[in-house]
């Protein structure tokens, strides 16, 4: 399996500085959070979609495709049944809370499909070097895409030990929760084992690849800030003010829901 | 001049461990030498290596003595970065030593580092890839690259530091024999160049052939350093140390052959051999292609049953196209192929971890998409190449009692099973012990036992021998003939040539998903060209018996037909 989430593509949004993408990812999460109507979350979400499309990287949703269903089902189920309201609407559930919750699923479902956009379309070598170029010490931004790097190659080996220990005939799929848990060991284990092994090797490497040898460093990729990057971030902030304005002024909230 | 790399009289020792890794060792390395270590496992190759650039004192923990001078440095006053841009260390593990995102920033990593200016880093990248053949990789993903490309950017990554000093550990230990052959290839070029001094670690003893000198370590200690063909005639120091000998030679002096004279490679085994005025005997060909015929006979009926199997993966890659196979009780399969010929793809359709895109696989005349792996799993036990994907439990009883328990038998079943398998595999009385502190070797003879326990009918064992010395494989292999003795169907996965000639009855040769050669081992390494097609070579001594027109798959089989002087 592939152990990165970027996608080399060329488009205008991979072209995009490191710094000007990050920037874009927290201007995303604002948006998601400055609206809990689930009409102006759509729009939000419509935004960021627009975004992956034109980096050609919505692909990479299809992976992630079960994980955002399962947050979306299970926010508005939980929303539904402990938020309160005015209008009752089924059983115990009133609109008002059914409203809520599929606005706070869009919340975190637009959060995550924008991360993922931004990493399907950045290397983790930007990353690290717009973190420096941020500021950021390089040892930190390596430690960052390290960690990103990682997440992929444990799922991997996991795929792997998955495979042999239900050649074995371990079942998952039976059982209660409790048993079902306790049958994740035989994964767990080997896992963490070849994890921590491979980690090692990889921290040998580091070390005999000169890491940290001098105080400073020299950077092969170059990362620079060009008109387009100003005309996007001009045109994001505006958006963003726009919509901060619409939300001071009242709209995107949903009327007479409590918790 | 002064030495390369100079080594006095040095002993290490892990913390925790009682035994030295390595003990007394002494040695030096001239600027521009090739010098090849051998050794079983645990012998302290990867230890001798992992001193040179200082990761031994600095990065492992443990006590030190003796000294090891990098171009008439002590490794002792410096850190690691800084002899880095001395030594160049590659690791046998190359999946782990990768972590960029394309091929160039993978090679620009370690310049980067050093804080060489950028112009120069292009051309280094340049320069590196163009020495190990990776021209037009720069914006692939590593990922995506084949087993023998990958250690050849680890290479690369290495040289772009512009090291003098070269040190590859094992580093065709995972690749198939493609892939073995291109990091030869390039092992080739830096030895002749004068500037570069390498050091390699390498188990297979027929590719060693070309250095200068080499050196055998045995517990620690080092027990030869000479020249390479006076090290490689040495049969009986060989044999100690668990490095297998080269087949030509161990059959000449198997015929009366002093040391001194005895031919290496298969080219200078005919010579020797037409000079001595030897002779294959027909009939005696004949008695071991007979007993070939015999062994076929004695198969039972038909246990998995392939018609027309293709595999297409969810990204659109067709892994097998138009594959038929049978496989009858009591057989010994290889099937041989590069990486990425489909081998894999198509064993596991046989446990039912893969079903089918198109055509049909029956275990017992039933279709296994109809089985179900768990189902299937009492009937075909499926050894995963690396130990360590599988062990989890804290001692070896637990381990190899899992399969048996999740498929609910008794207590008492239980027990007797585990001990049936241990003893299977060697490992008698040795149920309390903890899996994670045993030997590689070991760790896979509890995978064994822990598929064994089930009792299945077919075992399908993933490259059962790769990571392990001589003699562990060897004794692997012993154990699996003992199984196949005893009535078990197997089925083996491997890159590892002699390993087929002398074990296996049959065998299939994949090539780009669809099978390209099929039958008796005998027949079909006795086709040495469509071999080499598939990226294959039969071994030395199977190549000398073909070139006097009898396919022997053995030193023992030559020596049996061979008459005469």
């Amino acid at each position: 399996m592939d152990p990165f989430l970027y996608l080399d593509r060329d488009t205008w949004v991979h072209r995009l500085d490191p710094r000007t993408k990050m920037l874009l990812l927290i201007g995303a999460f604002v948006l998601a959070f400055l609206f809990v109507n689930p009409l102006y979350g759509l729009v939000v979400l419509a935004i960021v979609l627009a975004f992956g499309y034109a980096a050609k990287s919505l692909t990479n949703l299809r992976r992630i495709r079960f994980i955002l269903f399962m947050i979306a089902v299970m926010t508005v189920i939980l929303w539904s049944v402990f938020g309160s309201g005015e209008t009752p609407l089924f059983l115990f559930v009133e609109r008002e809370a059914l409203l809520y919750g599929a606005g706070a699923a869009l919340r975190i479902d637009i959060m995550i499909v924008a991360g993922m956009i931004f990493l399907s379309t950045t290397r983790n070598e930007e990353i690290a070097t717009g973190l420096v170029k941020l500021g950021i010490p390089y040892r930190f931004a390596f430690a960052v895409s390290t960690a990103l790097r990682l997440v992929p190659t444990i799922a991997a080996t996991g795929s792997t030990i998955g495979q042999a220990q239900r050649s074995r005939g371990l079942d998952l799929e039976s059982g209660n929760i409790i048993q079902r848990v306790r049958k994740n060991t035989p994964l767990l284990i080997p896992v963490f084992v070849s994890t921590i092994r491979s980690t090692n090797v990889f921290s040998m490497a580091l070390e005999s690849k000169g890491f940290g040898a001098s105080e400073g460093r020299t950077y092969f990729l170059k990362i620079e800030m060009t008109r387009r990057d100003a005309l996007v971030l001009v045109s994001f902030a505006a958006l963003l003010v726009a919509a901060l304005a619409l939300r001071f002024a009242g709209y995107g909230g949903v009327e007479g829901f409590s918790r | 001049m002064e030495p390369a790399v100079s080594v006095r009289d040095l002993a290490y020792t892990y913390r925790g461990q009682k035994d030295p890794a390595l003990d007394g060792v002494s040695l030096q390395v001239a600027e521009g030498e090739f010098v090849v270590i051998m050794g079983h496992s645990g012998a302290g190759k990867s230890t001798l290596c992992t001193s040179l650039n200082g990761l031994i004192p600095h990065f492992f923990r443990g006590r030190m003595q003796g000294e090891v001078l990098v171009e008439g440095r002590s490794t002792r006053e410096g850190k690691v970065g800084e002899f880095a841009k001395e030594v160049g260390l590659v690791f046998q593990d190359f999946e782990a030593q990768l972590f960029s995102t394309n091929v160039a920033l993978e090679v620009a990593f370690g310049p980067e580092n050093f804080e060489v200016e950028r112009e120069e880093m292009v051309r280094r990248v340049k320069s590196v890839l163009s020495q190990v053949r990776l021209e037009g990789f720069e914006d692939r993903q590593p990922a995506t690259l084949s087993g023998g490309q990958k250690q050849r950017l680890a290479i690369a990554s290495v040289l772009a530091m512009e090291p003098r000093i070269l040190c590859l550990d094992e580093p065709t230990t995972d690749l198939d024999p493609i892939g073995k052959l291109g990091i030869f290839e390039i092992a080739e070029e830096l030895k002749n160049r004068d500037d570069v001094t390498l050091i390699v670690v390498e188990h297979e003893t027929e590719e060693t052939l070309d250095a200068d000198r080499i050196i055998v370590l045995r517990d620690g200690r080092i027990v030869a350093d000479r020249p390479a063909r006076e090290v490689l005639r040495d049969v009986k120091l060989l044999e100690e140390s668990s490095v297998m000998p080269l087949g030509v030679a161990r059959f000449f002096r198997e015929r009366g052959v002093g040391d001194e004279e005895l031919p290496l490679t298969s080219e200078e085994g005919i010579k020797e051999f037409e000079a001595r005025g030897w002779r294959v005997s027909p009939e005696r060909h004949r008695e071991l292609v007979e007993a070939d015929e015999e062994r076929e006979q004695s198969y039972g009926e038909t246990l998995i049953d392939v018609e027309g199997l293709s595999h297409r993966y969810p990204n659109g890659v067709v892994a097998l196209e138009g594959v038929d196979l049978s496989v009858r009780r009591g057989e010994f399969l290889a099937v041989l192929g590069q990486n990425g010929s489909g081998k894999t793809t198509l064993v596991k359709h046989f446990n039912g971890l893969l079903e089918p895109t198109e055509g049909s696989v029956r275990v017992d005349g039933e279709e296994t998409a109809r089985q179900g792996i768990r189902r299937l799993g009492q009937r075909v036990g499926y050894v995963f190449q690396n130990p360590d994907h599988q062990i989890f439990s804290d001692t070896v009883f637990d381990e190899v009692a899992f399969g048996p328990k999740v498929r609910g038998m008794e207590e008492a079943e239980v027990g007797e099973r585990v001990e049936e398998a241990l003893a299977a595999v060697g490992l008698e009385g040795r149920g309390e012990e903890d899996p994670f502190v045993l030997t590689k070797g070991e760790r896979q003879r509890v995978a064994v036992a822990s598929v064994l326990a089930v009792r299945p009918e077919v075992l399908i064992l993933d490259e059962p021998t790769t990571g392990l010395d001589y003699a562990e494989q060897r004794s692997m292999m012993d154990l699996v003939r003992r199984l196949n003795e005893g009535g078990s169907t197997i089925i083996a996965v491997t890159h590892t040539m002699w390993v087929v000639a002398e074990y296996a009855h049959r065998a299939v040769v994949m090539k780009e998903g669809r099978t390209e050669l099929s039958g008796t081992v005998r027949e079909v390494f006795a086709r040495e060209e469509e071999l080499r097609d598939a990226s294959l070579r039969p071994p030395h001594i199977v190549s000398l018996g073909n070139s006097m027109g009898h396919t022997v798959l053995s030193v023992e089989e030559m020596l049996r037909v061979t008459e005469g002087g």
